[in-house]
């Protein structure tokens, strides 16, 4: 069963011009048949789209009611790390911080999340791109163009994993999307349990995506797995795991939400420790 | 509207310098974005990454996505002038077909959907008429 979408009316008008075939009363019944085994396990993935961006998580969020994202907001973390992957973690916990400081349309947030993703991406080799974009976003942060932030977030990251792909150190960008994904689960599972609904829990259930992040740290390369911030990483992935792999038809409880909340908060402080 | 074409230049060009995209795929990105610009008019979020490759005829393709229940979502799948008539279509964890809503023109299409559940889905690409090409396909959410 799907909801059915509104026809965005300038596509709508361009394609009936072009003659296109566009924007059916109802979604027609699905025909075909099922994908086999063998396709669903050859499946692609890759970290650009198989894994949501905190904003697609907090948009999920808004749509519960009306969250206090101000109260989400959550105190300045260190940009001073020697680990290149404790670097990286908290860059992409940095980048949900922007996204939740956008939602919480407070400018000087954004400005200083801004600031501290470029002081601790810097180390990592990073160009002058990821510097412009913190100016954007100092920029975007003073005229209040929120839409605009909260895609120059996701771009500021993808920049940072660019760079990290053209310097060598491609292992690291996992650790950025993994960075991103905890705290925006954290601030996901934070709302849940104050405002705990069967519906909303079940927001919660995200397997495919535990698991992806698993196999890429798995095959990351040893030096990496035994940094001290990705051991804890991979630990507190393994327990959240059985905190978001219910089935479809059974949500958490209040307690299992509140735990998962618990959970993730500690990992994400254990994550930001100075010192591992 | 000019805000908007900007930022697909401005994401079109960096891609450009930055990942060191062929032609083909800066071209097949091109037309991905023009159908997702649309939805961008819309209150949708342009996802700023792109799943690109080469497509065949009857060859299909296959991506794995996680989606959240209550968002609205749109994937957007354009091709190189050789691809004549392409097809987006969704399926759940498991496989099964769902159904969406449908768009298609020659060298492009999109599939709208808004998930009952959160979880992965899958996301089929298949040439259905024309030579091998190019593709790229991404998606905005709302």
């Amino acid at each position: 069963m799907i909801r059915k979408l509104r026809t965005p009316a300038v596509l709508a008008l361009a394609l009936a011009l072009a003659g296109a075939s566009y924007g059916a009363e109802e979604p027609p019944v699905p025909a075909g048949p099922a994908l086999t085994p063998e396709e669903l396990s050859g499946a692609v993935k890759i970290d650009a789209l198989t894994i949501p961006t905190p904003g697609e998580v907090l948009a999920a969020i808004d749509k519960l009611g009306k969250p206090d994202w101000a109260s989400a907001i959550r105190p300045p973390i260190s940009t001073n790390y020697s680990s290149r992957a404790q670097m990286a973690i908290n860059i992409g916990g940095l980048v949900a911080d922007g996204y939740i400081a956008v939602e919480a349309a407070s400018p000087q947030q954004v400005k200083n999340i801004g600031r501290d993703i470029v002081t601790l991406a810097r180390p990592l080799g990073v160009g002058q791109d990821i510097i412009n974009r913190g100016k954007s976003l100092v920029e975007f942060a003073d005229d209040g163009r929120w839409d605009t932030l909260k895609e120059e977030f996701e771009a500021t990251q993808n920049e940072v994993k660019t760079s990290m792909r053209e310097n060598k150190d491609s292992e690291l960008i996992t650790l950025v999307t993994l960075g991103g994904w905890i705290r925006a689960t954290q601030a996901m599972a934070n709302y849940v349990a104050a405002h705990y609904t069967e519906d909303a829990a079940k927001l919660l259930r995200q397997p495919g995506i535990v698991h992806f992040l698993n196999e890429r740290l798995a095959a990351l390369p040893e030096k990496v797995r035994d940094d001290n911030a990705v051991r804890k990483a991979r630990a507190g992935l393994a327990t959240m795991e059985k905190a978001i792999s219910f089935p479809a038809a059974t949500p958490p409880s209040k307690e299992a939400v509140q735990n998962l909340d618990d959970l993730a908060t500690k990992l994400l402080k254990d994550l930001a420790v100075k010192k591992q | 509207m000019k805000t908007l074409l900007l930022s697909l230049a401005g994401a079109l060009l960096a891609s450009t310098t930055l990942q060191a995209v062929s032609n083909d795929e800066v071209a097949a990105r091109k037309v991905a974005y023009e159908i997702a610009g649309a939805f961008t008019n819309e209150g949708f979020k342009m996802r700023d990454g792109c799943w690109s490759g080469k497509i065949e005829l009857k060859k299909a393709q296959i991506i794995q996505v996680n989606l959240y229940a209550g968002n609205q979502y749109w994937f957007s799948l354009g091709a190189t002038g050789a691809a004549k008539k392409l097809s987006v279509s969704i399926y759940d964890e498991t496989g099964k077909p769902l159904a969406f809503e449908p768009f298609t023109d020659e060298g492009k299409a999109a599939a709208g959907f808004a998930p009952a559940a959160s979880g992965s889905y899958y996301i089929k690409v298949e040439e259905l008429e024309g030579a091998p090409a190019t593709f790229c396909l991404l998606y905005s959410y709302k």
